[in-house]
């Protein structure tokens, strides 16, 4: 098929308005003489609230008013599934950072102060930190219900029976930290009553229909009471999939019934936004002496914090994604998410599966070496392919590309040369190392739909509705291509209709890297729709059977009359009303049975292979990273500088992962000692793109956006190994793990 | 009161002694094309030129801009007219989620004045006090070194 919209470089729709700064992002809003919102937060991780006093903070000049968890008219408890986390607390605080006041008053500087003279008094509780201690039987209690969130299981074959049959089997426990996001713009929003009274909220938000109904719980309103609206949104990452100020505004706007603005400071943002779930992964493989996998047992033990979040979510993709790319016929995976008093967790670019691939790449390195087999050989030999069975009894029938992915990167570390330590820097050793990883598209085994509108109207002018959220990933130019690839009219002649409660419907999270491939295939069906809808009308007007007509290039055409075409706009203008096509899409997939966790819980896969060369400096401990090469298997790439976009910076976001991110709770605030990737620090990039369509997919594409990430530290770590002589297994790989490291390996 | 020229136009504004720059931009001034993102200069989002030098405008008391020449993001380019770097940003995927860019775009300014020549390391150098959590730099330095006469 030759594509006009889709496959091509044009700049991205939203990237003028932000060149010029006129991007308008939640600190930005305007918005008449707000009232400032100030949180007051738990200086403690676990305590009783024995009592508040509010009086001199109330007498602080500028001071409106000062809610507590008695204010919130509905249910004060939000969460993506698990609902457990208070929007202000009201008896007991659970980590440090817990909301328990929300201040409002005509200046920030008046809010701040009366922050200050709130007085409560604690009660301290003991505080568990460590997710072993709260899966003891005598632990206390973080929540009612116990501390063990989830227990999750992926059983396939007979694991006993696959060790036996080993010829090599090796064992090993990684472990990761906390990351932050790192968004660079803080959250911040407004809150108002527009002019129908609807509670308004404009925000940075990934998701704002999930935004609408927990406002709509927690101030006990029908829904169609409470309208978000996304406004520029300064990178997400999953960070903004939990509501984080929504609520807030919210709770403020509602009892004052007049504007009210929050800005979190970067200091806050770090402490009560949500964090990647670091994870214990206990991990045994089997192999055969020709390379062949026959069993893993692995055991993840998972961090959520104080709420639920997304730990369930992550404890499930974790299990699921245990194999790696690769077939293996016996498999047991258990997969634990516990409640502990640290920060809480999240979602966070991967869903766990970063974590895991750290894992059992390192797993996969670790038998070609006992193996002497090349690391990316013994990859081809157990990677996915067309027909392949996966761990939950899933047959893949179409767009595998891993193998593909490989031989690419493997041409590319053909042609390096041997490398070689400088003999003049004999403390500098140089190392190539390689990660696979698979990618579920969408959410795990549940319902998981978006939906879309296309319409057009007697003035001509066509309008695409959809309620995706671009957090700068670039759907809104994406999802564009698609409809005017469908629709066959240029992409500047389609208005853009998004993000906003009152006036989209449900296109579900930007997340899981799901929104090309789901809400643009919902955009094909309203296209479709649409299409069906002008055929029809154009029949009527014309007199012509509809079975004589066809849709083509923006035109309905007759088959028999070549010269009979009547353009989309023309139908709607003769028939002076707004033609309309309503799409939905929901991936095939099935619920995992809860014991053996089979069953189909993506409806396809992104797959991608990442070679990283190293120096590691034995006397420092710093690691350099000069190269990666960047193998991706996305479908289709609709934009394929977006593409790329979404591969360079996920490179940088897993050198970060792989190197230097490790958040502490209570302790990091800043960027001064939370130390993110900059231009010195990131490798070069060479970017490849396989497309290996997805026959599901809108124009064969999948999704690229958290497969851009997760394979670059385990290609790190390996190399990091390689160059040194010693693995290591925990992350980061700070200056004192690599200095162990290198020290591990003189005594050895 | 104080006086400073303000993208090519002499201002004169009342501002309390203790605000930053940044909070005169994009509190009085209406100026939001500068962002705040940490507030303690670790970030590099409220870059704009002083006298022709990048400087975090979070760090800047504003009458000590009294008499000096300021730059931002509002001053860069318009509709009508992009900047070059504006123009080569888009052109070159260097814009994802669009909170550093205005920074960046400021100190690649400044780059390209005083070096209209720098090669890849000097530009990695110029724009090493940005961060930018979503494009991995690539793109950004690829858009800069498009500008090299």
């Amino acid at each position: 098929m030759n594509m006009r919209q889709v496959g091509i470089e044009i700049p991205k729709v939203d990237v003028l308005e932000k060149a010029l700064g006129e991007a308008k992002y939640g600190a930005d809003l305007p918005c008449q003489e707000p009232l400032h919102l100030k949180v007051l937060r738990s200086p403690t991780s676990h305590a009783k609230i024995v009592r508040m006093q509010m009086e001199k903070a109330l007498r602080v000049s500028g001071v409106e008013r000062i809610f507590t968890a008695k204010d919130i008219p509905g249910k004060n408890l939000v969460g993506t599934i698990v609902k457990d986390q208070p929007i202000l607390a009201s008896d007991r605080v659970r980590y440090i950072g817990d909301a328990v006041a929300l201040i409002a008053a005509r200046t920030e500087e008046a809010a701040e102060e009366a922050a200050q003279k709130v007085v409560v008094v604690y009660e301290d509780l003991p505080s568990i930190i460590h997710p072993e201690e709260a899966l003891h039987p005598h632990a206390p209690l973080i929540h009612e219900k116990g501390n063990l969130l989830l227990e999750f299981h992926v059983i396939k074959g007979d694991v006993q029976k696959g060790f036996k049959e080993a010829e090599v089997v090796v064992e090993e426990t990684y472990t990761t930290t906390w990351v932050d996001h790192a968004y660079l713009e803080p959250d911040a929003g407004i809150s108002y009553l527009d002019e129908k009274g609807r509670i308004t909220i404009v925000c940075p938000t990934q998701n704002v229909h999930y935004d609408q109904k927990e406002v709509a719980s927690v101030l006990s309103l029908p829904l169609d009471q409470v309208r978000i609206i996304q406004c520029s949104t300064g990178g997400g990452f999953g960070g903004r999939l939990d509501v984080t100020i929504q609520c807030l505004l919210a709770l403020a706007a509602f009892h004052l019934k007049q504007p009210v603005r929050i800005v979190y400071s970067r200091e806050e943002v770090f402490q009560v936004t949500s964090k990647r779930h670091p994870l214990t992964i206990r991990y045994k493989s089997g192999a055969k002496k020709d390379g062949k996998l026959i069993a893993i047992e692995v055991d993840i033990l998972g961090d959520t914090g104080a709420y639920a979040s997304y730990g369930g979510t992550v404890a499930i993709r974790s299990a699921v994604h245990a194999t790696g790319p690769y077939q293996v016929p016996n498999v047991k995976v258990r997969s634990r998410m516990a409640y502990t008093n640290n920060s809480w967790s999240g979602a966070m670019r991967g869903f766990g599966v970063p974590q895991m691939a750290f894992a059992h790449e390192s797993q996969m390195d670790l038998l070609a070496q006992a193996l002497k087999m090349d690391p990316i050989e013994i990859r081809l030999k157990n990677c996915l392919r067309v027909g392949s069975e996966t761990a939950t009894g899933q047959t893949l029938t179409a767009s595998v590309g891993i193998g593909e992915t490989l031989k690419k990167v493997k041409e590319w570390r053909d042609k390096l040369s041997l490398l070689k330590d400088d003999s003049k820097k004999p403390f500098i050793k140089k190392g190539v190392g390689i990660g696979s990883m698979w990618y579920g598209i969408g959410n795990t085994g549940i319902a998981n739909p978006s939906t879309a509108q296309m319409e057009i109207d007697p003035d001509g002018e066509i309008r695409l509705f959809t309620g995706v959220a671009d957090i700068g990933q670039g759907s809104d130019t994406v999802l564009l291509q698609i409809a005017s690839e469908a629709i066959g009219v240029s992409l500047d002649e389609i208005r853009l209709i998004r993000a906003d409660t009152a006036v989209t419907t449900d296109a579900g999270a930007t997340s899981a890297s799901r929104q090309t491939y789901i809400s643009g295939n919902a955009i094909l069906d309203a296209i479709k729709n649409l299409k069906h809808s002008a055929i029809q009308e154009a029949s009527q007007l014309l007199n012509i059977d509809e079975n004589d007509l066809f849709f083509e290039n923006g035109k309905v055409k007759s088959r028999t009359c070549l010269t009979t075409s009547i353009p989309l706009r023309e139908i709607a203008k003769r028939c002076a009303k707004i033609l309309k096509g309503e799409g939905s899409f929901d991936p095939e997939t099935t619920k995992l049975d809860p014991q053996t966790g089979q069953g189909v819980p993506y409806a396809t896969y992104a797959f991608a292979t990442h070679l990283a060369e190293v120096e590691v400096d034995t006397e420092s401990g710093k690691v350099s990273v000069n190269r990666v090469i960047a193998s991706h298997d996305v479908g289709k790439a609709i934009h394929p500088q977006n593409v790329i976009g979404q591969i360079m910076g996920g490179v940088a976001m897993g050198t970060g992962f792989a190197l230097m991110e490790e958040y502490v709770p209570g302790e990091k605030t800043s960027f001064v000692n939370y130390l993110i990737p900059t231009s010195k620090d990131v490798p070069e990039v060479i970017p490849i793109v396989v497309e290996d369509k997805e026959p599901t997919g809108p124009f064969g594409a999948k999704g690229v956006g958290e497969p851009a990430l997760i394979p670059s530290a385990p290609a790190i770590l390996n190399a990091i190994a390689e160059a040194i002589g010693q693995r290591i297994y925990d992350l980061p790989a700070n200056l004192e793990r690599v200095l162990g490291a290198v020290q591990k390996r003189k005594l050895a | 009161m104080i006086t400073f020229m303000l993208n090519g136009k002499e201002i004169q504004v009342e501002v309390p002694p203790h605000w930053t720059l940044l909070r005169l931009l994009r509190e009085k001034l209406c100026l939001t094309g500068t962002k705040e993102g940490c507030g303690i200069g670790e970030c590099g989002s409220c870059t704009v030129l002083l006298d022709g030098m990048p400087v975090n405008a979070c760090l800047i008391l504003a009458p000590k801009v009294e008499g000096r020449r300021v730059e931002t993001i509002e001053g860069l380019g318009s509709r009508e007219s992009l900047h070059p770097l504006q123009k080569s940003f888009m052109d070159h995927g260097a814009i994802q989620c669009g909170f550093c860019t205005p920074g960046i775009l400021m100190s690649s300014k400044a780059l390209l004045e005083k070096n209209s020549q720098p090669n890849r390391e000097e530009i990695k150098e110029a724009i090493s006090g940005h961060l930018c959590r979503c494009t991995g730099y690539h793109q950004i330095i690829e858009a800069i070194e498009a500008l090299k006469e």
